[in-house]
């Protein structure tokens, strides 16, 4: 394995769960409210594998659980958090919860469990009318699989030939709901046959497998061969929101689900293989550590939008 | 004289009125000359490449080949969503629906998606999705391909709704569609597809186009203001014609669009006339009728002489049998009797 890629994800999945540990401790505290921080706790090697695997000018659509994606996509944290603080310097300008960077191909949806995958085909859609060799990879849940919106995408996208990667991120929970009480099929990335589609089931818990996945799926996309569905097996170590106690899972399942958890496992790997040693390690952390904390500092001082702002970037 | 059977048949098109443009024609113009100014411009729709339901794009993947004129399966949601996704990667898509009720299937593509996402982003994305939906009864095709639900989608945040009536405006409201950079909702009734009109000279100018927001006086009256569209406002123009016999005089306005709505020429028109009666097919509940009335009523309070009535569909679907069908929807008659009833009070 490179060295700096290996360390690139490791940075990479420490900065997402350190800036979502820091939302979720303004929301504790009460600094920040509304709707609770939906956390990637457990899912970073997905979206950091995943967007390794991508180029400028690809793009991702996000689902409810966003912020590893705008991490790994190199969002700049300070105005990923002045959103989540509601201020008008955040990349939405307060607008969404669902932070987005069109300049480096970050589409901030799901809302509405779905809702991004058929957008994501269309965006597909558009790099191949363009005749450009961009992708589109949209991020989706296990609960989400059940959409008819993602059938619906993933058979005109085979219909289509288009540059679309699905990524089923299957981290075993629909909000309360186990995966095994809402899929009958062992396997999500089974559809993919049903579609047409090429399928692969890949451990989302190895950075390293995730993006070689994704990198297969990006260069058949590029080389006109169309669309891939990856079902990333990984483990939601929070509950579904920030203050979800998961009365509903029992302390061994969370427990083991910990053994699984994909930067204790990358770390353990790395020093095995030494391409990491415990200072370099120290050193990572307490630079994301500083980013963070400034990341933190910057949504405070930023003020909120000011009221007349709520009628503004309806139309264009 | 007018005739609603016109309408249901269709047919008897006489000499002269064959040298007027066809309304399905004009449309067809509209995006056969967006398509060459601008090669962004793409459709996808249920057999648009080859047998066209209404015929409206009849000729297109001719011209401009079957990947800039996409035959997509039925699958509305994935046609929707697709066509918000390839809006804000820089093309702009018109879908054509072969029913306009259909949309209810991708309501969450088009309300939440495509209409919301500029302002969720900040601005950083722009939406140019065209959506054309042949609606409206008459026909006797049933009720759930008979409806007009515009008043659904006006009610969101984001969305442009235009409803032609003539084939000038057809065809200028669809080249301003195109053009726009947001969401619109271009509701064609079907009983207009095969009707024909005379036109100006400027409707041959490529660049001719009919902005959003603009109101046409039909026809100008004194004694009282009919707002109407689609077909609807051709038999309010018919009611007026023959009301002029008894002595009344009948002012009859098309809005063009329901989003942005011109609302100052309509408040104008009462103004002078003092009464004002809303038409349409719509669903009376929370209706297109009801928004004109209580807009009128929060500006021009004080010039009304009577109190304001609306026609519409009063809350059944639109049924199958042609008997039941008229029994529903407005028409020249029934506005008539609700101008003398106005009048009389």
């Amino acid at each position: 394995m490179d060295v700096e890629m290996s360390l690139g994800l490791m940075r990479t999945m420490l900065l997402i769960r350190k800036l979502e540990a820091a939302w979720a401790e303004a929301y504790f505290r009460e600094e920040i409210g509304g709707i609770p921080p939906a956390l990637s706790t457990g899912q970073e090697a997905v979206a950091a594998g995943a967007c390794a695997a991508l180029e400028p000018g690809d793009y991702v659509f996000t689902t409810h659980r966003g912020q590893a994606p705008q991490v790994a996509r190199g969002l700049d944290p300070k105005r990923i958090m002045a959103e989540l603080y509601c201020r008008r310097a955040g990349y939405n300008k307060g607008k969404s919860y669902h932070v987005t960077d069109v300049s480096r191909g970050v589409i901030g949806m799901g809302g509405i469990v779905a809702g991004q995958v058929p957008v994501a085909g269309g965006m597909a859609l558009a790099q191949k009318l363009k005749g450009s060799d961009r992708v589109s990879l949209a991020f989706f849940g296990d609960g989400a699989s059940n959409e008819g919106a993602v059938h619906e995408i993933a058979n005109l996208a085979a219909m289509w030939t288009l540059p679309l990667i699905l990524l089923c991120e299957n981290n075993g929970y629909c909000i309360t709901q186990p995966v095994a009480v809402a899929v009958k099929a062992v396997s999500i990335a089974d559809r993919a046959a049903g579609y047409g589609l090429p399928g692969a089931m890949v451990d989302g818990n190895d950075p390293v497998a995730v993006r070689d996945a994704v990198a297969a799926a990006v260069a058949r996309a590029r080389a006109g061969r169309g669309a891939t569905f990856i079902e990333a097996k990984t483990v939601r170590l929070g509950g579904h929101l920030a203050h979800d106690p998961q009365s509903y899972r029992s302390k061994e399942e969370i427990a083991a689900a910990w053994q699984q958890c994909p930067i204790k496992r990358f770390r353990e790997r790395l020093l095995t293989e030494g391409l990491l040693t415990a200072e370099v390690y120290a050193r990572i952390e307490a630079e994301v550590g500083g980013e963070v904390a400034a990341a933190v500092e910057f949504a405070r001082q930023s003020p909120f939008p000011e009221p007349r702002e709520a009628f503004e970037d309806l139309w264009a | 004289m007018f005739d609603k059977r016109l309408f249901r048949s269709g047919g008897k098109v006489s000499p002269r009125e064959r040298e007027w443009q066809s309304f399905r024609g004009a449309i067809n113009e509209a995006m056969r000359e967006e398509m060459r100014r601008d090669p962004a411009v793409f459709q996808m729709g249920e057999d648009i490449a080859g047998a066209s339901p209404f015929g409206v794009t009849t000729g297109l993947a001719g011209e401009f080949g079957i990947e800039r004129v996409r035959d997509t399966p039925c699958s509305e949601v994935a046609v929707v969503g697709a066509a918000v996704g390839a809006a804000i990667g820089g093309m702009r898509p018109i879908v054509e629906f072969q029913f306009g009720d259909f949309l209810s299937v991708a309501i969450d593509q088009l309300t939440h998606q495509g209409a919301m996402l500029r302002y969720l982003t900040g601005g950083q994305v722009k939406v140019p999705i065209v959506i054309r939906l042949p609606c409206g009864g008459g026909q006797g095709a049933g009720s759930q391909h008979s409806q007009s639900l515009y008043s659904w989608f006006a009610h969101v945040p984001g969305i442009k709704v235009a409803l032609p009536a003539t084939s000038m405006d057809a065809k200028g409201l669809m080249k301003s569609a195109i053009r726009d950079d947001n969401p619109v909702l271009f509701f064609e009734h079907k009983q207009l597809y095969r009707t024909r009109w005379p036109v100006p000279a400027e409707f041959r100018d490529p660049d001719h186009v009919i902005p959003f927001g603009r109101a046409v006086v039909r026809r100008i009256g004194g004694d009282v203001t009919v707002v109407a569209t689609l077909t609807m406002m051709h038999h309010a123009l018919a009611a007026a014609e023959a009301l002029e016999a008894e002595g009344v005089s009948v002012e009859v306005i098309d809005p063009r669009t329901l989003v942005p709505l011109d609302t100052e020429t309509i408040v104008e028109s009462v103004r002078k006339t003092g009464r004002i009666l809303a038409v349409d097919e719509a669903y009376l509940t929370c209706g297109i009728q009801g928004e004109v009335i209580a807009l009128v009523a929060e500006r021009a309070f004080k010039a009304l002489k009577a109190a304001p009535r609306r026609l519409g569909n009063p809350g059944v679907p639109v049924p199958f049998a042609p008997p039941l069908e008229d029994a529903v929807l407005p028409d020249q008659e029934r506005i008539m009797s609700a101008i003398r009833e106005m009048l009389s009070a």
